[in-house]
Parts: structure tokens; sequence; C-alpha cells
């Protein structure tokens, strides 16, 4: 009996730290906004987890100390995280520049498997209308694309013609 | 009385990018990272072939069969399980083990304990508690005769399991169940 209370308990650490890992590798998109294509992704793997963590244990006990258990993982890994700068490029990634003043990073880019489009859509959002416009774009570690507009004054007036045209 | 709060000077701990932007990108960790992604990959597609094949329980590698020496028993069963998930495990009898219209076949406690015996089919005429496990009898009127048990293992770990025909041949084998 006693080992039933603690395979639930290791099965909640381990459904936790595998869903980390695995959402860590499958990537950095499920960001600020999901795509519905990500939505079926988060849930999926969300359902599965809970049909092998819960097992046969239906009960409030078994759900209350599983939830318990998985709260203590996520204060522990970011108790590390916060001391740790190794274990937070290990859990968050770092950024990536995507696109720069000489171009875009193709290697960030197939490496991420994110399009130029999707870049050019966040900067449509901010309400830059071509290349020239974007100064530079970041994939932050949470997901988001960041495009910072060109200043006024460092905009290429020949780069801005093309454009145009 | 005022109420003083401790402040560290503001610097920039992230690298600057060309003179001009703190990111704070690593290339360096993210190449490796694409590594251990390449790495990863086909690891994940070789478990679920694995799984596929019934490496995991349920499949091709999984199964397996067991036959005492002059053919009295034969064992179909899955020679790795999953826990807290349905099997069978199934006896083909052949006429050897038929004794006065009768067949007497010894099952190991760990079958029904570790393995989790859930049902017997047909009903035994008969069960008696023996030495470490259960005295099964059947009426058997026709050959080969075929006993199905049903199986829901709830601990993983390697089981061991032993069948008897008294006074005929036995079987033992080990049944993995993962968790």
């Amino acid at each position: 009996m006693a080992l039933i209370a603690v395979s639930t308990v290791l099965r909640a650490v381990f459904g936790y730290l595998f869903l980390v890992l695995t959402v860590r590798i499958v990537g950095r998109r499920p960001g600020k906004q999901l795509t519905p294509f990500e939505f079926v992704l988060i849930f999926y793997l969300g359902g599965l987890t809970l049909t092998g963590m819960v097992g046969t244990e239906a009960s409030l006990t078994n759900a209350v100390c599983q939830i318990l258990t998985v709260a203590m993982c996520h204060y522990g890994l970011s108790s590390l995280r916060f001391r740790s700068p190794g274990l937070t490029r290990l859990l968050d990634g770092v950024p990536l520049i995507l696109m720069e003043k000489q171009g875009w990073r193709t290697e960030a880019l197939h490496g991420m498997m994110i399009k130029d489009d999707d870049v050019m859509a966040v900067a449509r959002e901010q309400g830059i209308h071509n290349l020239s416009g974007i100064r530079m774009a970041v994939l932050e570690t949470f997901g988001q694309i960041t495009v910072l507009p060109v200043q006024p004054e460092q905009q290429d007036p020949e780069q801005q013609d093309r454009d145009s045209r | 009385m005022t109420t003083q709060t401790h402040t560290t000077p503001v610097e920039d701990t992230v690298p600057r990018v060309a003179d001009e932007l703190a990111v704070g990108e690593n290339l360096a960790f993210q190449r490796r990272w694409w590594t251990f992604e390449r790495i990863i990959w086909p690891i994940f597609l070789l478990i679920v072939v694995f799984d596929l094949l019934g490496g995991l329980g349920h499949g091709w590698l999984a199964k397996a069969k067991a036959t005492t020496a002059g053919g009295a028993l034969t064992l179909d069963y899955e020679r790795i399980e999953r826990a807290n998930t349905p099997s069978t495990m199934t006896l083909h009898f052949s006429p050897a083990a038929i004794r006065d219209g009768q067949i007497k076949v010894f099952v190991s406690d760990s079958v029904v304990q570790e393995l989790g015996a859930q049902r017997i089919a047909p009903q035994p005429a008969v069960s008696a508690v023996g030495e470490h496990g259960i005295n099964y009898t059947f009426a058997a009127t026709v050959s080969p005769a075929e006993v199905q048990i049903q199986l829901q293992p709830s601990d993983p770990g390697i089981h061991r399991f032993r069948l008897r025909i008294p006074e005929v041949a036995a079987i033992e084998a080990r049944v993995l169940v993962l968790p």
C-alpha cells in the first residue's frame, strides 16, 4: 500500500519533468499567442500525461498529493533556475537574432523552423510594412518574436525606395 | 520614520551585439542544443518503432510461447506487460494432460498476486490451495483443451511464475511488467 503512495508521487514527478523536457525539445513556438496547431499539441500532451500520472488512483487524495508534488517540483526547478544561469539556458533557451542589418540569419531561422513570413507578420502588427523598416528581429526565450523598428534617422533612403517599388 | 530599501546598481549583464543592442544571444549554446535535438529526434522515433514492434508490450516482440517437455502443456503469454493493463495468458492442453476426463494444473501464486489474475475461463470445477499456489481441476472431454487467464498486473518489475501439470511437466517463465 505504501508503494502505491510512493508510485503516485513518483509518477507525478516523472510526468512533470518529462513534459518540461518534451515541450522544450518540441520547440519554443508555443508562446504568447497559440496557433490552433500549437493548441492541439499542448492540450494533447497534457491529456496524455494525465492518464499515466493518475493511473487507477482516481481519488481526491491522490489528486491533491500529485498537485502538491507538481507544485513543489515547479518551485524547486524555478529556484534552481534562479540560481544557475546554465540551468536557465537549458530550460528556457537563449534569445536568437533572426534578422539584423546584414540580413536574415538563415541558421537561426532553419534551426527554429521559423519562416521569414512569421517575422514579417509580427512586423506588420507593429506598423512596419517592409524589410527596410526592421532594425532587428529577435526570437525571445518565451517564444515571442520581437521586431525592433529602424529609427527614422537610420533608415537608408535607397533601400526604402527599392522596398516601396 | 523612514523605511529603507536595499538597492543594487543597475548593470547590464547581457552582452551587447554589434554595439547596439543587448540581446543575450549565445549561438555556441544554441548550436549545442540543435545538435542535441538532432540526436534526440531519432531516439524518439526508435522508441515509437520499438513500441510498435511490441518491445514495450502488446506486440510481436512481447508475445512468447513455452511448451513442456512432451508437449502436454503449451503456454501463450506476453513476456512484456504494462502495469494496470489487461492481457491474456492461454494454456493449451494436449491429450497427454487429460486424465480421467480431467485436467489438473498448478498455478503459482505469483500469477494471482503479482501478475494480477482477474478471471479464469472456463471456471475450474475445483480450486484448491496448494503449496505456493493454487491447484485447479477442469473437466475436459475434448482435446486440445484451452484455458484462459486474464491478467492485469499492478506492480512493475520482473515477475516469475510457474505452471505445472502434476506428475507430468512444468513451465517456469518470467514476465517484465513496465510502469
